[in-house]
């Protein structure tokens, strides 16, 4: 058994000179080669392509939809989803911070050097792109309420109930906000050993009599606080647990590499769809819509 | 007595060779002759303060352009490139919210190569930003994060976010609506974060919302101050790549 210290400075065995090439000028052409391409990639695209530029800043004209850089429109994406202090700060800081521990996780050595390294690598970093990217999108279009436009049309179109409206029933499946307005919540109160439990969800006391705390620590609006915080951070938490339950089921897992290689690709999946969603498919007061419906108006 | 043993003639090439690389002024540029021998091509490399961030010799795995697409080092090469056309926008620019705009259309319309120099610039950001993330992906999937190069792998994600930052930045320099709405959005994001929010944003802004101090506090990081972080944690991550032993590969 060798101990932890001895295996982090394990070396590799001695340098097989006959394996080894000089650096100029094998690497050093390549290198030059490359940064020559992008010089002259990057010049023919500034030559084609201008750089945007609107109308000088003007605080009191607003542009609908307001974005952000592209780059940030993930997170802006995820704004529309959840509590802002999740989706601007939480979620990404927590996200960085997984990203950047994934070593001292995975600390096996074996496998590195090499492309998807482990025997199921390809086809689990196939599995949660794919996925993951299917889920992120299916979740945007149900809280876009896009599932009760398209089967309204639907129904409307095959002639079954020219007037046919989603079902007020339903309205808790609209999109996100439906468990906050579409849940009869004041009629739900509830006694538990002859004590009345929430009378009035949206005013849940939770601070302790004669102290002061946060208003919303005091009163927690629990309808809110399920469909911006709970059902998403749930959701975020959940699904990628349920990911690796699902193929370690399939026997893909046998390494924290597999799990790694999972949910890494999982990740840019949810980090491509969002960010494309984001700079794509948000129109006017961050509505989804094809890319050509979009127009900017200024207000 | 005469010299019967006379060297041999030198062929034109020759004399061309020595003229260009065995003067003395060229041997105190280089001290080692034209690389055209290991010995030299081993010295142009160790010799060289620029070229010296790379070993002498390395496996023949790792010229592979499969290995890693030359990620790492063309985000490093954008880098460079945007400090060139960054330094060289600077002359024409002033960030003070008369003259900013203004001084932008001036760039485009009146000076020779304005408008290219703009264009470079912006691409290049953009590029760099999908070059170091295809980076990361590359060392992750290659497994390349994996003991000893843990701490260089977080290393790479702090760049990854100072990356993230100076494009974020410059985004407001043009001093455009897209500017001043893709910053006052991307604030109020900050402004969002649960107990130092509205500190960190006010921080951020100079004021309550992006207005004459943003500018000029998002100028100043964008010149100089993120660049000096930034190329400090690049010489660290380069200097551990070379420490951790190279690239990856396999035991």
């Amino acid at each position: 058994m060798v101990s932890r210290a001895a295996a982090a400075i394990r070396t590799r065995p001695r340098r097989e000179r006959e394996a080894e090439v000089l650096v100029w000028p094998d690497l050093v052409f390549i290198e030059f080669i490359s940064a020559l391409i992008f010089s002259i990639a990057l010049m023919v695209l500034s030559a084609m392509v201008n750089a945007p530029l609107l109308n000088r800043a003007d605080p009191d004209t607003t542009p609908n939809p307001s974005k952000a850089p592209w780059y940030f429109l993930n997170l802006q994406e995820l704004l529309l989803h959840m509590e802002p202090a999740w989706a601007g700060v939480i979620v990404p800081t927590i996200a960085l911070v997984l990203l950047a521990a994934i070593p001292y996780w995975d600390r096996d050595q074996e496998g590195q050097g090499i492309w998807f390294g482990t025997k199921f690598a390809g086809r689990l970093t196939v599995f949660g792109f794919t996925a993951a990217t299917m889920v992120t999108s299916l979740l945007i279009i149900w809280d876009g309420s896009l599932h009760v436009v398209w089967t309204e049309n639907i129904i409307r179109g095959l002639g079954l109930n020219s007037d046919f409206t989603w079902p007020g029933g339903l309205d808790w499946f609209r999109n996100l906000r439906g468990f906050d307005t579409g849940i009869p919540w004041e009629s739900l109160g509830f006694t538990i050993g002859g004590f009345t439990m929430f009378d009035d969800w949206r005013a849940i006391p939770l601070g302790i009599p004669g102290t002061t705390t946060d208003p919303w620590l005091l009163n927690l609006n629990f309808p809110s606080f399920l469909s911006q915080q709970l059902i998403p951070v749930a959701t975020m938490v959940g699904l990628p647990v349920l990911f690796v339950l699902f193929c370690k089921m399939l026997g893909w897992i046998h390494t924290r590499r597999d799990i790694a290689l999972l949910i890494f690709s999982a990740f840019i999946g949810v980090y491509l769809t969002t960010t494309i969603v984001g700079t794509a498919f948000r129109g006017q007061g961050q509505d989804l819509k094809p890319p050509w419906d979009i127009v900017v108006l200024e207000e | 007595m005469a010299n019967l043993e006379r060297a041999p003639r030198k062929s034109f090439n020759d004399l061309i060779y020595d003229l260009i690389f065995k003067n003395y002024v060229w041997q105190s540029i280089f001290r080692t002759g034209y690389p055209n021998t290991p010995r030299n091509q081993m010295l142009a490399v160790a010799t060289n303060v620029f070229l010296h961030l790379h070993p002498t010799r390395i496996h023949r795995t790792h010229v592979k352009i499969t290995h890693t697409y030359c990620l790492g080092g063309l985000s490093f090469f954008m880098f460079l490139g945007l400090t060139v056309t960054g330094v060289l926008l600077m002359f024409y620019y002033v960030p003070s919210i008369e003259r900013a705009y203004q001084d932008i259309q001036v760039l485009e319309s009146n000076v020779r190569f304005g408008q290219l120099l703009r264009n470079m610039h912006r691409w290049m950001a953009h590029a760099m930003i999908i070059l170091v993330l295809l980076h990361m992906m590359r060392v992750f999937y290659t497994g390349a994060y994996k003991p000893p190069r843990e701490f260089n792998w977080v290393v790479g994600v702090v760049l990854f976010i100072l990356t993230l930052l100076l494009s974020f930045t410059g985004y407001l320099l043009p001093w455009d609506q897209l500017a001043f709405w893709a910053i006052t959005v991307g604030t109020t994001m900050v402004g969002s974060a649960p107990v130092l929010g509205d500190e960190s944003k006010f921080l951020l802004l100079g004021g309550f919302s992006v207005g004459p101090n943003a500018l000029i506090r998002f100028y100043t990081l964008h010149v100089i101050g993120l660049p000096l972080v930034i190329s400090i944690f690049m010489a660290v991550h380069f200097w551990r790549v070379r420490r951790d032993g190279g690239l990856a590969r396999p035991l």
